[in-house]
């Protein structure tokens, strides 16, 4: 029977299956806390006791995994994963989910997000190449093996904040709060735990491809919206302007005053286009972000 | 009806009526603390005061939290422990006072209701 707290996480957890992962992380963390804490404080006031004989009770008022899974289960059908409405299950025809492109909130949320991923992607890099060539270093000295810890720490916060970005600008779940390492406390412990779970180098995988993956996502996505705004604004830039539609080597070229309907209408429908490129990049990026980041 | 038949009844409206005002309590709580807190502490204070009936399971109270957080009406950060995992400590927000406030309004009319119904009932007698 299940009277010490890794069982009852593990139970829990199993309660829990098809649930949101993030969903679960929330709940492991949660019960965890919970459970240590009472734990420590009978602790206090009976020293000596054994894990397993007070459990039951502690478990008693915390409620049984059914019970726990239940509520989160509750919670979680109640609230949307993200401040970005999910779009509707019934399918319209594919004209109108093409249009439907530039007012979704979620694909607006998803190019923010992409462009963005240039100037995040500079910042984990740095700090997790920086991090990683730091400790490596230090490693012959004795300060070398607290600083490795509190730099994969530190990577650990940037992961949930990063967490934070990708849920709201991507709709994609991700956990509130950092799951503990299921160790006995003691510094050394810790490091020895952090260290060798997989997570931590995930972490930093992550961290490093977010850079090349942002360069990718930043060139290309403000090159199709560069396009198409030009493709749009050519009539304004040609007639009133006068400027070629492109010069190539000294010869300038215009565009025939019956194609530049069609090139705005083409400017258009390229930027829909890219808009629709975005969520589904985006969408595939938050799965990334889920598999590299969130605990299974 | 059987004294058990009563007993059962009693209890399933003691745990809807709890689970119905779990928001307000854990406003309430988390108002009247000083200073952020965090998921244990809560959980003591909502025991201690409550110790006779264990009507609410304690566990059920975390993803309530996690919600209120989510709805704006609390806000939280995490704190190593030092003997145990780390803390998320939570306070109430501006937007939690002024929640808070309607809802103590509203249970204030609600309480105000079933007295008043208890006095008619009085007055029949």
């Amino acid at each position: 029977m299940k009277n010490n707290i890794e069982a009852y996480l593990v139970q829990l957890k199993k309660e829990l299956a098809g649930c949101d992962r993030a969903t679960i992380q929330d709940a492991l963390s949660d019960a965890e806390e919970y459970l240590r804490n009472a734990l420590a404080n009978l602790r206090e006031t009976q020293p000596g006791v054994s894990e397993e004989a007070v459990i039951p009770s502690i478990m008693e008022e915390y409620g049984t995994p059914i019970e726990i899974a239940q509520a989160y289960r509750k919670i979680e059908a109640r609230s949307s994963p993200s401040m970005i409405i999910r779009s509707r299950r019934d399918k319209p025809s594919w004209f109108i989910r093409f249009f439907y492109g530039v007012i979704d909130p979620g694909a607006w949320g998803a190019l923010l997000y992409l462009l963005f991923s240039l100037v995040t992607g500079i910042l984990y890099f740095t700090w997790a190449v920086t991090g990683v060539s730091l400790s490596l270093s230090l490693l012959v000295l004795v300060i070398g093996i607290p600083f490795a810890g509190i730099f994969i720490l530190s990577t650990r916060g940037l992961a949930l904040l990063e967490g934070r970005l990708v849920e709201a600008l991507l709709g994609v779940r991700m956990p509130h709060r950092p799951l503990f390492s299921n160790t006995r406390p003691g510094l050394w412990n810790r490091l020895k735990a952090l260290i060798s779970d997989k997570y931590s180098w995930f972490t930093l995988v992550y961290m490093i491809m977010q850079l090349p993956l942002g360069i990718i996502y930043f060139s290309v996505f403000i090159t199709l919206i560069a396009l198409s705004l030009y493709l749009v604004a050519t009539p304004v830039l040609e007639l009133s302007l006068g400027f070629p539609l492109f010069t190539f080597p000294d010869a300038q070229y215009y565009l025939n005053g019956w194609v530049m309907p069609i090139a705005v209408m083409a400017g258009i429908l390229l930027f829909i286009l890219t808009l629709h490129l975005a969520k589904i990049t985006g969408n595939l990026h938050g799965r990334l972000a889920k598999a590299l980041l969130v605990r299974k | 009806m059987s004294a058990k038949k009563m007993d059962e009844v009693n209890k399933d409206f003691q745990k809807g009526l709890y689970t119905g005002i779990s928001v307000l309590i854990l406003l309430c709580v988390v108002d009247r603390a000083r200073e952020p807190i965090y998921g244990y502490q809560i959980a003591k204070i909502i025991e201690k005061d409550n110790a006779d009936i264990p009507i609410i399971k304690l566990g059920t109270l975390y993803p309530v939290l996690r919600s209120l957080e989510k709805d704006g009406l609390l806000e939280s950060r995490i704190d190593p422990s030092v003997n145990g995992p780390p803390r998320r400590y939570y306070r109430i927000t501006e937007l939690g006072t002024g929640t808070l406030g309607q809802l103590l309004a509203t249970w204030d009319r609600a309480k105000t209701f079933i007295d008043s119904l208890m006095i008619g009932a009085k007055d029949e007698k």
